[in-house]
């Protein structure tokens, strides 16, 4: 009998939660936040319902300030999976001309992407949302079920989450309710880059050092991407050789300095470090168990 | 095959292994043979042995023992980094290791020589290689045609009497704790290689940028090739350039490699 490996363990999980979600729920999509996770969550769907697409849409919760090039990334990676890609932004929030830096991240946050999201899931009337979250990333995924139950008001309760024995999954729920589904749950970082690695999966060249314009903000190194980022007066950005372990939103993003800029070289880094890719996420600290409270509220 | 660049453990390892084959009775050239050391040099291995035992047969350790060389003390050092951290009181455009080595014998500190203040620059990572641009005008790389495209123009422009090479970095010595540990540096290299270097305890702002330029300026029609900051966000240098039509900064594009030639005094 052979033996699998754990990536293929694992993969082989997360095929099974794909599939389980297609054939239990009327309505699915799949959240494409651009980054690695999503990369390889793409990936397995795409290898789950092959030879053909995956029955279900890829849903963009844009918030105008992702990195250029995963917006170029993005309408690329769509296009070669053959999907739709529905691409939502919160329409208060470009009349209000929300952003991270005249109304904070907190704000910003929860109003271009759990509000972002809400709206999406009601509008096309999604009853389950694919997430590339993983358990290993903050706290509060750890303890969140891989099948996360939301009420019709999209909130979650952690007190309120069902067995998962066996790998059995309860699908059941009421009308209007929904299901934020986590694939990549039991997958840790260092999973997502052995497994790019040895399936070749494409990913936004952001994740690569390369020399990039830098300012230091509260001592994260934040991009300079566009004429949009405001410099404090007489700053100069300066040209630093660094890679993103996480991408988001580019003002509240923090790069690494780093020389990784192979694969290889980013899984030996990946094998030392000793933090979580999201302490360079500037919404992640806003306050204590802020991720949890964004969850609770709706935030993917 | 010569045994004269083999590590000092190396050739005591084999010296033991001469000794061992001699004691078995093999002559002294077919144990040169066997062990790739040269014929007097087993002679006086198997000399040794006679005379003192096996302790005698390694090599001693060549060179002054670690840590004898003469260093820095602590009242100099902090007063190379307080120099460091300001602008000479001459037009020069940064500290080289001629004027730190006076500055120390000025504020009667104890003298240090050029020399020394180089290795401390070394110890503190404050001494970056100059960008190497001799041979690409000849290079069909991306490198190339950037030399050939911005540099040689500007080179070539009317009347530039002299280029600098420069960057900003940030340097982290492997000694020092973290939080000490990391100082922004202006670095230049003039002619030679000669190296002038201002240091910042946080990133240079634009008006550091311009007294650099100012001082560079002020010795005539000068081109700069400089690597590492984002003049383009910085209104306030590119302001000052417009008017500067005897100044030619030339930054160094993203993710380019310039080998760096190795570091001279």
């Amino acid at each position: 009998m052979t033996t699998l490996t754990h990536l293929q363990r694992l993969e082989a999980e997360s095929i099974q939660i794909m599939r389980e979600v297609v054939a239990e729920t009327e309505n699915p999509v799949m959240l494409y936040s651009v980054g690695k996770d999503s990369a390889v969550m793409l990936h397995l769907a795409r290898k789950a319902f092959a030879p053909s697409p995956p029955p279900f849409p890829l849903l963009h919760v844009d918030t105008r300030w992702k990195f250029r090039a995963m917006y170029e990334f993005r309408d690329r990676m769509a296009e070669e999976a053959g999907m739709d890609l529905l691409v939502h932004i919160n329409p208060e929030g470009i009349e209000k001309d929300i952003n991270p830096f005249t109304h904070g991240s907190a704000i910003h946050t929860d109003v271009m992407k759990t509000e972002g999201l809400k709206q999406a899931m009601d509008k096309y009337g999604f009853d389950a949302a694919f997430g590339g979250a993983r358990r290993d990333e903050e706290k509060s995924r750890a303890k969140e079920r891989v099948f996360s139950f939301r009420t019709a008001q999209h909130r979650w309760d952690p007190k309120n989450q069902r067995p998962e024995l066996w790998k059995l999954y309860n699908t059941r729920k009421h009308h209007r309710e929904s299901i934020r589904v986590f694939p990549l749950s039991n997958w840790t970082e260092l999973d997502i880059w052995q497994y790019i690695y040895l399936q070749e999966i494409p990913i936004v060249p952001l994740y690569y050092s390369a020399e990039r314009p830098v300012v230091e903000r509260d001592g994260a190194l934040i991009m300079v991407d566009d004429e949009r980022m405001p410099l404090e007066p007489g700053e100069v950005p300066m040209m630093r050789k660094v890679r993103f372990r996480t991408l988001g939103c580019y003002p509240l993003t923090g790069a690494i300095e780093s020389e990784a800029d192979t694969l290889p070289d980013i899984i030996q880094e990946m094998l030392l470090t000793r933090t979580s890719e999201r302490q360079g996420r500037v919404i992640d600290h806003d306050s204590a168990a802020s991720m949890e409270k964004k969850k609770q509220e709706g935030y993917f | 095959m010569s045994a004269k660049h083999l590590s000092p453990e190396t050739v005591s390892e084999r010296r033991l292994e001469a000794v061992r084959l001699r004691l078995d009775g093999v002559t002294v050239a077919e144990t040169a043979r066997r062990t790739g050391l040269s014929a007097p040099t087993v002679s006086a291995a198997w000399k040794a042995f006679r005379e003192g035992g096996w302790d005698a047969v390694p090599i001693r350790p060549r060179g002054r023992p670690a840590g004898q060389a003469h260093r820095l003390g602590e009242t100099q050092q902090r007063l190379l980094w307080q120099r460091l951290t300001h602008w000479p009181d001459t037009d020069e455009p940064g500290w080289s290791s001629r004027a730190l080595a006076q500055a120390l014998t000025d504020a009667e500190t104890g003298d240090a020589s050029p020399r020394a203040i180089e290795h401390w620059l070394v110890a503190q990572d404050l001494k970056p290689s100059p960008m190497a641009l001799d041979d690409l005008v000849r290079r069909r790389t991306r490198e190339g045609r950037w030399f050939r495209q911005q540099v040689q123009p500007a080179l070539e422009g009317q009347g530039v009497v002299a280029h600098w090479l420069g960057g900003v970095r940030v340097a982290q010595p492997a000694t020092s704790s973290e939080k000490d540990s990391r100082r922004y540096q202006l670095y230049l290299h003039g002619k030679r290689g000669a190296l002038y270097s201002r240091c910042f305890t946080a990133p240079p702002r634009a008006d550091d940028y311009l007294t650099l330029f100012e001082r560079l300026a002020s010795r005539g029609p000068m081109a700069l090739i400089f690597h590492g900051a984002y003049f383009r966000a910085s209104p306030e240098v590119q302001d000052w350039l417009v008017d500067r039509s005897d100044f030619s900064l030339i930054t160094v594009p993203p993710n380019i490699t310039l080998r760096a030639a190795s570091a001279r005094g």
